[in-house]
């Protein structure tokens, strides 16, 4: 027996530790692909890099509170793009949804080491007392899209509700006075609250009735959302739009409309834009008629740069907004746009290459 | 990695040291090699990484894993007496809920949420015992009926709504409390240094150690584990202990919630969901630890530290958390065969 025995512990040992090596190597490759890429893109650095750049890496952590889904992804490898361009060392943690995962991030990120922390969305009342002790400690924070009140942290955002306010003037057009809408969003979310307030007011502005409001979202928002309002639809079958002000809401609408075969009679309203988010708004049958957004790698990129100022000491104000802009499904069509790539060079006013800039800064922007 | 070479020298050994030494190597490889492992790896992580080596971040660690660990105890009670709880995660979210319902919208003191929500865990785990015990539906699946069952009446409870500080609520009106700074303390608070989640924990730990290792209770739990109908006819109540068994793994997921509800600081309708995984795990990896080859505490407790390890290891090192799931999952493999497969060996 002891004969079996022996090499079957050696062999679970041997291939816990293969797994090991291959975790590792398999990650290795990842990074150096997205270096390709951006020695590729980034136009070049011109001016002497101030301290702390140009000495070594500069280490920046960042805390995100999910990185799943097209929007977040794309905000991801445009951060990390823009991170190897500028020489910093960019540790990512993602709680994947788990708020409380997130608060526990946040305080390991303080203790990393990391002269920077840049925070991707969060609760507030979860992530402000790690804020605070970050800022005690002497490192800078720069926040995409949480509300915070501690004083000096820098708070980047894109413009909510010049973005909720550019679809909605769509949705007006489309559907007039005393429409019967549907809304899908959940509160909690700072970038969605501010999009709920001007739905609000153009809801009043327009004597909409709003028939149902449903939504959730989780780490995979899109599908769990069509039975959400699947079921309103059943109820609510006679809405003439519906406004989802956050991309995989949208998603989850549109499959909703689609499975109880109401495209004809539905619109749907959304917000953020991607790859994905395109595809799905050019597919035949598809009720997504309008959305707006910004470029969110583009963002990413931004909200690194931004960083870099500050740690440089050359930003000189709190807050940096990345404005939106309202893309609907007939643009798309008639300039035949299936991707990101095409949608910027239609719409320049995506990249924000002059946003948060500098001569020493290689920039990632298309 | 360095795992591979405690096992190595005994390939090349002739067959007659083989022999002798073999059986020795192999019961030592069952009973300490999943603590070597965890000592390896943070050697590892310690020696590479200098920020890994910080106090602090040790403690962030244990503060990390403390959920899934308390969680882990209540599993690790349930698989004594040879069942499982699949409810744990969701009981934990209820616990947000209850607490940020009581303190947020019905403006009560920090003391009467804890009670709340300690009186809920207890009335889930009841629920489960109902239903194994009485209605006689195998424990995995009746565990799995009731996580189903707490996650709607908890979104019942807010009509599906995070339920936020001074959010408008569905009479239109605002909510009139928030999170105390007692209740906070669960999570955010220190005691000589150490985050109070991370002491609860450590108390939460020995003592249920005391009561499955040292008491009359805990044998029995585990005699009926072993076989039920040989404990049913020494006389042994066995539907009253299993009921035992799922109250208290109610209460424990329950005081898991509370620390959770402490960490968000608000209602948060996805919390807890997480945490079901990796309690199960936990309590699986740690019927590896000592070569017991069945449920045990200060295994679930090592379990849950081992996950940090590697969690806060690899995230250090810049890997992705999915390659970290990669690597959590071939872990539990490995402590499941080192329960399973050799310690079955070493018995039969």
């Amino acid at each position: 027996m002891s004969r079996t025995r022996l090499p079957l512990a050696a062999l679970s040992l041997a291939s816990v530790s293969a797994l090991f090596l291959a975790g590792c190597s398999q990650s290795t490759n990842a990074s150096t692909d997205t270096a390709g890429d951006t020695a590729a893109s980034a136009s070049a650095a011109t001016g002497t890099k101030p301290a702390p750049f140009g000495k070594g890496a500069v280490k920046v952590a960042l805390v995100r509170q999910s990185g799943a889904g097209d929007y977040f992804e794309q905000w991801g490898n445009g951060a990390k793009a823009q991170a190897k361009a500028l020489g910093i060392d960019l540790t990512v943690y993602d709680a994947q949804a788990d708020n409380a995962k997130q608060a526990t991030d946040l305080s390991s990120a303080i203790n990393s080491g990391a002269q920077a922390i840049i925070v991707d969305h969060g609760f507030p009342s979860t992530i402000q007392p790690e804020i605070d002790k970050a800022v005690k400690k002497g490192i800078k924070v720069v926040v995409y899209d949480v509300e915070t009140t501690t004083k000096g942290v820098i708070s980047t955002k894109q413009d909510d509700a010049s973005m909720a306010q550019a679809v909605l003037d769509v949705m007006g057009k489309e559907l007039g006075k005393d429409a019967k809408v549907g809304y899908v969003n959940v509160a909690g979310y700072a970038a969605l609250d501010k999009r709920d307030s001007v739905w609000k007011s153009t809801v009043d502005a327009n004597g909409w009735k709003q028939a149902f409001k449903v939504g959730k979202v989780t780490d995979s928002t899109a599908t769990d959302n069509v039975p959400l309002v699947s079921a309103a639809l059943t109820q609510h079958s006679d809405v003439t739009g519906i406004f989802a002000p956050y991309d995989e809401l949208a998603k989850g609408t549109v499959l909703a409309v689609q499975n109880k075969k109401l495209q004809d009679k539905v619109k749907v309203f959304g917000a953020d834009v991607s790859n994905a988010d395109i595809q799905n708004m050019t597919a035949a049958d598809s009720p997504w008629v309008a959305t707006a957004g910004t470029d969110p790698s583009a963002v990413g990129a931004a909200v690194v740069r931004t960083t870099a100022l500050e740690l440089a000491g050359q930003l000189n104000k709190t807050s940096v907004e990345f404005p939106a802009v309202a893309i609907t499904q007939d643009f798309l069509k008639s300039k035949n746009i299936q991707n990101m790539d095409q949608l910027r060079a239609a719409l320049p006013a995506l990249n924000l290459s002059q946003v948060s800039t500098a001569d020493w800064i290689a920039n990632v922007a298309h | 990695m360095t795992t591979t070479q405690s096992a190595a020298p005994a390939k090349t050994a002739t067959p007659s040291t083989l022999a002798a030494a073999g059986p020795r190597i192999q019961n030592a490889v069952i009973k300490y090699g999943f603590i070597f492992v965890t000592v390896t790896l943070f050697t590892y992580f310690a020696l590479s990484e200098p920020s890994f080596r910080d106090s602090a971040t040790l403690l962030d660690t244990l503060r990390y894993v403390s959920v899934a660990a308390i969680l882990g105890l209540g599993v690790t009670l349930t698989m004594a007496v040879g069942g499982m709880d699949m409810s744990v995660g969701a009981v934990a979210g209820l616990g947000v809920t209850v607490a940020a319902k009581t303190m947020v919208t019905y403006n009560q003191v920090g003391v009467v949420a804890i009670i709340a929500v300690i009186v809920a865990g207890a009335l889930a785990g009841l629920l489960n015992a109902l239903l194994i015990v009485v209605l006689k539906i195998p424990d995995m699946l009746a565990t799995l009926g009731t996580m189903f069952v707490i996650q709607g009446t908890k979104l019942i409870l807010v009509d599906g709504q995070s339920i936020t500080p001074g959010m408008t609520q569905s009479d239109g009106t605002t909510a009139p409390g928030r999170f105390t700074e007692g209740f906070l303390r669960i999570d955010r608070g220190t005691i000589l240094g150490i985050p109070v989640s991370v002491v609860i924990f450590g108390a939460l730990t020995v003592v249920a150690w005391v009561f499955l290792a040292r008491t009359r209770w805990g044998r029995v739990l585990y005699a009926i584990g072993a076989n039920p109908e040989a404990s049913r006819l020494a006389g042994i109540r066995v539907g009253a202990y299993r009921a035992l068994a799922y109250v208290l793994s109610g209460v424990l997921a329950s005081i898991g919630g509370l620390i959770l509800a402490a960490r968000i600081g608000q209602g948060d309708v996805s919390a807890g969901t997480s945490q079901l995984l990796e309690a199960v795990a936990v309590a699986l990896v740690g019927t590896s630890v000592l070569g017991r080859g069945r449920p045990n505490v200060w295994g679930t407790a090592l379990g849950a530290v081992l996950i940090g390890i590697i969690t806060t290891g690899l995230t250090i090192k810049g890997l992705p958390y999915y390659t970290q799931d990669v690597v959590e999952g071939a872990v539990l493999i490995l402590a499941l065969i080192f329960s399973f497969t050799l310690s079955k060996r070493r018995t039969a």
